[in-house]
């Protein structure tokens, strides 16, 4: 057996019975080593980063973070097999975009199918990496509107509730996210997280800003056929035309 | 305020109607031969103008004296004597507006009445003043009677919401999939735990389901209710959980509505201890005093956690529940510190009667 036929796991839920039970499940199967164990979001983003196993068992529903937004954070789309007890929502994601996912509670011959699964995909992606399109979309789109930004700062992570959020500006391949006279920065583009945010708190103004509605002061009229807005912070954002347009309807 | 001021519309037509009667007390007194058409008109329509604002004023003669705390005797007294002052305003203005408003206009009083004709003038004032009373006592039976209709359709709506709350905690998926999970998990290494965690969850949901049909249960069944689902939940969070019942006995008779103290206990875990990394404990404190049943929940919380979606819901429901019950009686207040989530429920004490 070479080390290269081994799998890594790791193993995060709050729950010790429910880990207890992936344990338990994995002693049959002498090629796989439990690398690790999490009972939060934040530490499963942290070990992900440092120990970069090549099978996760993610629960979602957890504190801290659920484990679609380690998924977000860490940018991993591969090697997870997510567990929960009941998700409406994410269940029929899992099964549009064949994501492996179990039940709980569920059987070990269930168990063993998914892990003999996420072997062969295993094996496969040291040759051919696998499509992350499925995986990608699943973790933008959580069906309801976003409730809080995450953002990635080395080991840090910070998260932002959305109505914190003053306006949102993209800058290259990142977006400035300011918050309370601070800008926080996260690769991400404009045009996604715009789709991922309530239409009703949030509009895009311009090509490369989003305000949210909530921290708009005024409109100002800085020259004929220009506007801007001024936020409550003293902050002033550009508003195209379209964006005018826009804001017109709303407000 | 008058339905009738308040409308616009209504207004409108209601005056059209009155320029109409004004148009045939002219008529009237030009048929009578007392004066010419323009003189008549002259003298009837601004008078008619006022005089349906007057009538307008039973309105509050009726809501002074509503219908559960009327005493026959006043209310007819007061009926006859707004009838009689009003008919006697009537009197005093188109006397004095024939007078005063035909001197200035025409330089001679609009119509030439004879005194029986006045007589009968201020007889159908006070007719017509106190048929405006019935009319508006008719009009606010209507209202009355329309407004306690949907008052009541509002609170069944409630009512029925709350019945829902409550089967949907009775049933909640993720309690129940994690806690069979656990048993699954337990039954490798530990067969006597998994049973006892089995037994739990089946009297925990008996009891729940029980519940459904009652109204009211002693704050002791529903401690005991809650002590299953403690029980339960402290076998999956392991030592993350610990809690402290604290209920005097006085209090664990009172009467509540059911599943008023588990929702508590389940947010404390849900919003509280799980997001805490160590967990904590979860005190809960039940005593009666001064006739008040006093009941407070006091859970540790993140302190850097931020307000997730959906938090608060859960208490919003409770309070509605109890509101709908007690109306203003029930008090239900909470409060987040840094580290501390306290919540307090206060509602009027009420024993099983003893039968």
């Amino acid at each position: 057996m070479t080390s290269l036929s081994r799998l890594r796991a790791l193993i995060v839920d709050d729950e010790d019975l429910a880990r207890h039970l992936i344990r338990e499940y994995l002693q049959g199967h002498a090629d796989v080593d439990v690398v690790g164990e999490c009972e939060n979001g934040l530490d499963a983003v942290r070990q992900i980063g440092a120990l970069s196993p090549d099978l996760v068992f993610l629960d979602i529903q957890m504190p801290r973070l659920t484990g679609l937004e380690v998924l977000e954070l860490t940018g991993r789309r591969t090697g997870v097999i997510f567990t929960t007890a009941y998700d409406e929502h994410a269940i029929k994601a899992f099964e549009l975009h064949a994501v492996d996912y179990l039940l709980k509670p569920f059987s070990k011959a269930r168990f063993d199918d998914a892990l003999a699964r996420a072997r062969t995909l295993h094996a496969s992606a040291s040759v051919t990496p696998a499509p992350a399109q499925g995986v990608d979309a699943l973790v933008a789109r959580r069906g309801a509107a976003l409730e809080r930004i995450l953002i990635r700062d080395r080991e840090q992570v910070h998260v932002i509730p959305v109505e914190q959020v003053e306006c949102i500006e993209a800058q290259g391949d990142y977006l400035a996210i300011h918050v309370d006279g601070k800008c926080h920065l996260k690769p991400q583009r404009i045009s996604e997280i715009e789709e991922q945010l309530d239409p009703t708190r949030f509009l895009r103004v311009h090509r490369s800003f989003i305000i949210s509605l909530a921290h708009l002061q005024a409109i100002e009229r800085p020259g004929p056929d220009r506007h801007a807005a001024r936020l409550r912070s003293g902050k002033r954002v550009p508003i195209s035309r379209s964006g005018y347009e826009k804001l017109r309807e709303l407000v | 305020m008058h339905p009738i001021l308040a409308d616009a519309r209504k207004l409108l037509w209601y005056e059209l109607a009155w320029l109409a009667a004004g148009v045939g007390l002219a008529a009237l007194l030009r048929l009578d031969d007392q004066a010419d058409w323009a003189s008549a008109l002259e003298f009837a329509v601004p008078l008619c103008i006022v005089w349906s604002f007057d009538m307008l004023s039973a309105y509050y003669v009726c809501r002074s004296q509503p219908y559960a705390q009327r005493r026959w005797p006043v209310t007819l007294s007061l009926f006859g004597g707004a009838s009689l002052l009003s008919a006697l305003v009537w009197l005093g203005a188109g006397e004095a507006w024939n007078a005063l408003g035909g001197d200035i206009v025409r330089g001679k009083p609009f119509v030439a009445m004879p005194s029986a004709g006045w007589v009968m003038f201020f007889a159908a004032g006070f007719a017509l003043y106190l048929l405006s009373l019935l009319a508006h006592d008719v009009l606010i039976a209507f209202e009355t009677v329309q407004h306690a209709a949907r008052r009541e359709a509002e609170s069944r709506v409630l009512a029925r919401d709350a019945e829902l709350q409550m089967l949907r905690t009775q049933i909640n998926p993720h309690f129940l999939f994690n806690s069979l999970n656990s048993i699954s998990a337990l039954t490798g290494f530990d067969a006597a735990a998994a049973r006892e965690m089995t037994v739990d969850l089946a009297q925990f949901f008996r009891r729940t389901l029980a519940l459904a049909e009652r109204e009211r249960i002693t704050l002791g069944e529903e401690v005991t209710l809650s002590e299953h689902f403690l029980a339960i939940e402290k076998r999956r969070f392991g030592r993350k959980l610990d809690a402290q019942l604290r209920v005097s006995p006085e209090a664990a008779q009172c009467l509540l509505p059911p599943m008023t103290l588990q929702p508590l206990l389940e947010n404390a875990i849900k919003h509280g201890i799980r997001q805490v990394d160590g967990g904590g404990t979860i005190t809960v404190d039940a005593l009666v005093r001064d006739g008040w049943l006093h009941v407070a929940v006091v859970n540790p919380v993140a302190r850097e956690d931020t307000p997730a979606s959906g938090h608060g819901v859960g208490l919003k429901n409770i309070r509605e529940r109890l509101a709908v019950l007690y109306g203003a009686r029930a008090r239900i207040a909470w409060q987040r510190s840094e580290t501390q989530f306290t919540i307090e429920i206060n509602l009027p004490v009420d024993k099983e009667a003893s039968a």
